[in-house]
């Protein structure tokens, strides 16, 4: 058996683990609620959103709903990896893992691809539900390369939270400090992201409060690829018409890399200097 | 099995890093405790017992040794050639202290996920199953093994691969004494196969059986590594003997005796002997007098370690290491 494939095997186990582990039967009527949930709510006819927001295609649909993957994915994400190392190095089994011949690196990424995979799945599954009831509701199909961007971006900011939730496993001794330490990320990002950008735009002299301001937009869009949810929306937005928020389909796929890469790198590098 | 070298650790050093933290530098490091600059060299087939009282360095030496923790300096060679760590992790098994392994997986399960990991077969997983003793538990969930299943569990896991070293953290604790029995067995059928079995533990009673040779471990030094006998030779104990006889030692063989105690009754003579001649015991039964007892009397591991560190009993037992008091006369570098 080749090193790869001994990798895959053992994705394949941690990928196993989590998808049937018990938080993951918990998750997964709050994904089902948020993702199709969100999909069926803003696929109605007779929707009326604030500021007259009327979703005119399908990937309009999908991208209002992609808030369910923003709060409930990104959760779940966070809530399956968040005892990847810690609960490993608080049983012992750590010092066990660590001792094997295998490269750390391989080590790493079979976290990293076991604990993505094992949301990445639900999500994609519930995705597809999602597009086919936009579909079936409003009569309005998804294109092919509209529904491949999602999935993919999908996929990767659900790789995000997955890298941020196991540095802070790998970086905390115990598995209080790790949750806290990927909850009040995923708090930031995700609910207290908004009140950040109006402060930093409102300290710049941006007009804050006129939500349709060009200024405004652009600079939320720009401080947004500081965010994960931010170059998430940036990637979807790509597939949208008339939506131009001061970033490129070309900066918003360099911010995704720069996201994919900088974190997985910085996992990797801890796990080869992880020490019990 | 000849004593053939299997590994040799040459200036090994590791020190950990504590928390030191400043007020304008919260995450200051600096250096602890660790271990300094050591030698040892492990042959196939031999036990080999590390002594040292709590803090010492013996879990972090045993984490050198298996590639958990890296060493910062010195090298270690198998046959000449200098070990990567990946090289070396592949070379030893290692058993740590206290794995609470737990969760739905089987012990199957869980042995050939280690097997995959070390990169070897399913089936010298299955083996390995048997070697430990676990077969009839195979399918049964980690949750419900017991505490000495767990550490066989640990055990067997150390074993994949058959590696050539086998470094083994306190594998005595929460056994009980038939199983610690069924372990000691296993070790020396294990080590009657070559391989070099390292072990670190409190229980210097079952230690003292096991061990071909003991190394003492005091402030990440090694003071003293040998067998028992060149250890107490070295530390200058002499050879003691305790022996009862029915009647009194004629003066002839008193010759030349050097005799700490003695005690008398009607019918017994008590006598600890120092620096007992080879043929004593042989001419006291041609002379005619009965021996009620003969035995020698071994310093305790406690002692040896006392006599090597120059501490008395009671700081050696109950002071713990810190950094300050590490003897770093060898390292390099300065102190922080």
């Amino acid at each position: 058996m080749t090193p790869s494939s001994r990798m895959w095997k053992l994705v394949m186990s941690v990928f196993r683990k989590r998808v049937l582990s018990t938080r993951m039967m918990i998750m997964l009527p709050i994904l089902f609620l948020f993702i199709p949930g969100m999909a069926w709510g803003f696929s109605d006819p007779n929707i009326q959103l604030p500021a007259d927001q009327i979703p005119e295609t399908a990937a309009e649909s999908m991208f209002l709903a992609s808030i369910g993957i923003v709060f409930a994915g990104t959760m779940a994400a966070v809530l399956l990896a968040h005892d990847g190392i810690s609960k490993d190095r608080q049983s012992g089994v750590l010092e066990v893992r660590l001792s094997q011949p295998m490269p750390r690196w391989r080590q790493s990424m079979i976290l990293v691809i076991g604990n993505w995979a094992s949301i990445a799945v639900p999500v994609t599954v519930l995705m597809l539900i999602s597009m086919w009831l936009v579909g079936y509701r409003s009569d309005m199909w998804i294109s092919a390369g509209d529904s491949i961007v999602f999935v993919l971006a999908a996929w990767l900011v659900l790789l995000w939270y997955t890298i941020f939730a196991l540095l802070a496993s790998s970086l905390a001794k115990e598995q209080g400090s790790a949750i806290a330490f990927s909850i009040g990320l995923w708090f930031l990002f995700t609910l207290l992201w908004v009140l950040f950008t109006t402060l930093i735009a409102a300290l710049n002299g941006v007009p804050v409060g006129e939500s349709k301001d060009a200024s405004y937009s652009v600079f939320e869009g720009r401080l947004d690829l500081l965010s994960p949810n931010g170059v998430y929306h940036h990637l979807l937005e790509t597939r949208l018409e008339d939506v131009n928020r001061g970033v490129s389909p070309t900066g918003a796929v360099l911010a995704a890399l720069a996201w994919t890469f900088f974190p997985l790198l910085w996992f990797t590098r801890r796990i080869k200097g992880l020490v019990p | 099995m000849a004593d053939k070298e299997v590994m040799q650790f040459s200036s090994v050093k590791f020190r950990h890093k504590v928390p030191a933290p400043k007020w304008f530098n919260p995450f200051k490091k600096q250096h602890g405790a660790g271990i300094a600059e050591l030698d040892f060299t492990l042959q196939s087939g031999k036990i080999v017992g590390l002594v040292g009282t709590n803090g010492a360095g013996k879990t972090t030496l045993l984490r050198m040794m298996s590639g958990v923790l890296p060493i910062e300096s010195g090298n270690v060679t198998a046959n000449g050639t200098i070990l990567s760590s990946q090289e070396l992790r592949r070379r030893v098994g290692f058993m740590p202290e206290h794995v609470r392994w737990s969760g739905h997986e089987s012990v199957e399960q869980t042995l050939v996920e280690f097997a995959l990991l070390r990169g070897c077969s399913k089936d010298s997983a299955i083996e390995v199953l048997n070697v430990i003793g676990l077969k009839n538990r195979a399918s049964s969930p980690l949750d419900s093994l017991s505490q000495g299943m767990r550490q066989r569990l640990s055990l067997g896991i150390a074993l994949l691969g058959t590696p050539d070293v086998l470094v083994l953290d306190e594998p005595f604790n929460g056994l009980d004494p038939v199983a610690i029995d069924a372990f000691k067995r296993l070790l020396q059928s294990l080590a009657r196969k070559g391989i070099a079995i390292v072990i670190s533990s409190h229980h210097l009673f079952e230690l003292d059986q096991l061990i071909d040779t003991l190394a003492l471990l005091h402030r990440g030094q090694l003071v003293a590594h040998g067998t028992t006998v060149s250890i107490q030779e070295k530390l200058g104990f002499k050879q003691l003997a305790e022996v009862c006889l029915d009647s009194k030692l004629p003066k002839k063989l008193m010759n030349g005796l050097e005799v700490l105690e003695h005690s008398s009754t009607d019918k017994t003579h008590h006598m600890i002997l120092q620096s007992v001649p080879n043929n004593l015991l042989k001419e006291i039964v041609e002379s005619g007098i009965g021996v009620i007892t003969w035995r020698e009397i071994q310093p305790s591991l406690i002692e040896l370690l006392c006599a090597a560190t120059g501490l008395d009993r009671q700081s050696i037992g109950m002071n713990v290491e810190n950094s300050a008091w590490l003897p770093m006369r060898k390292l390099q570098e300065e102190e922080e």
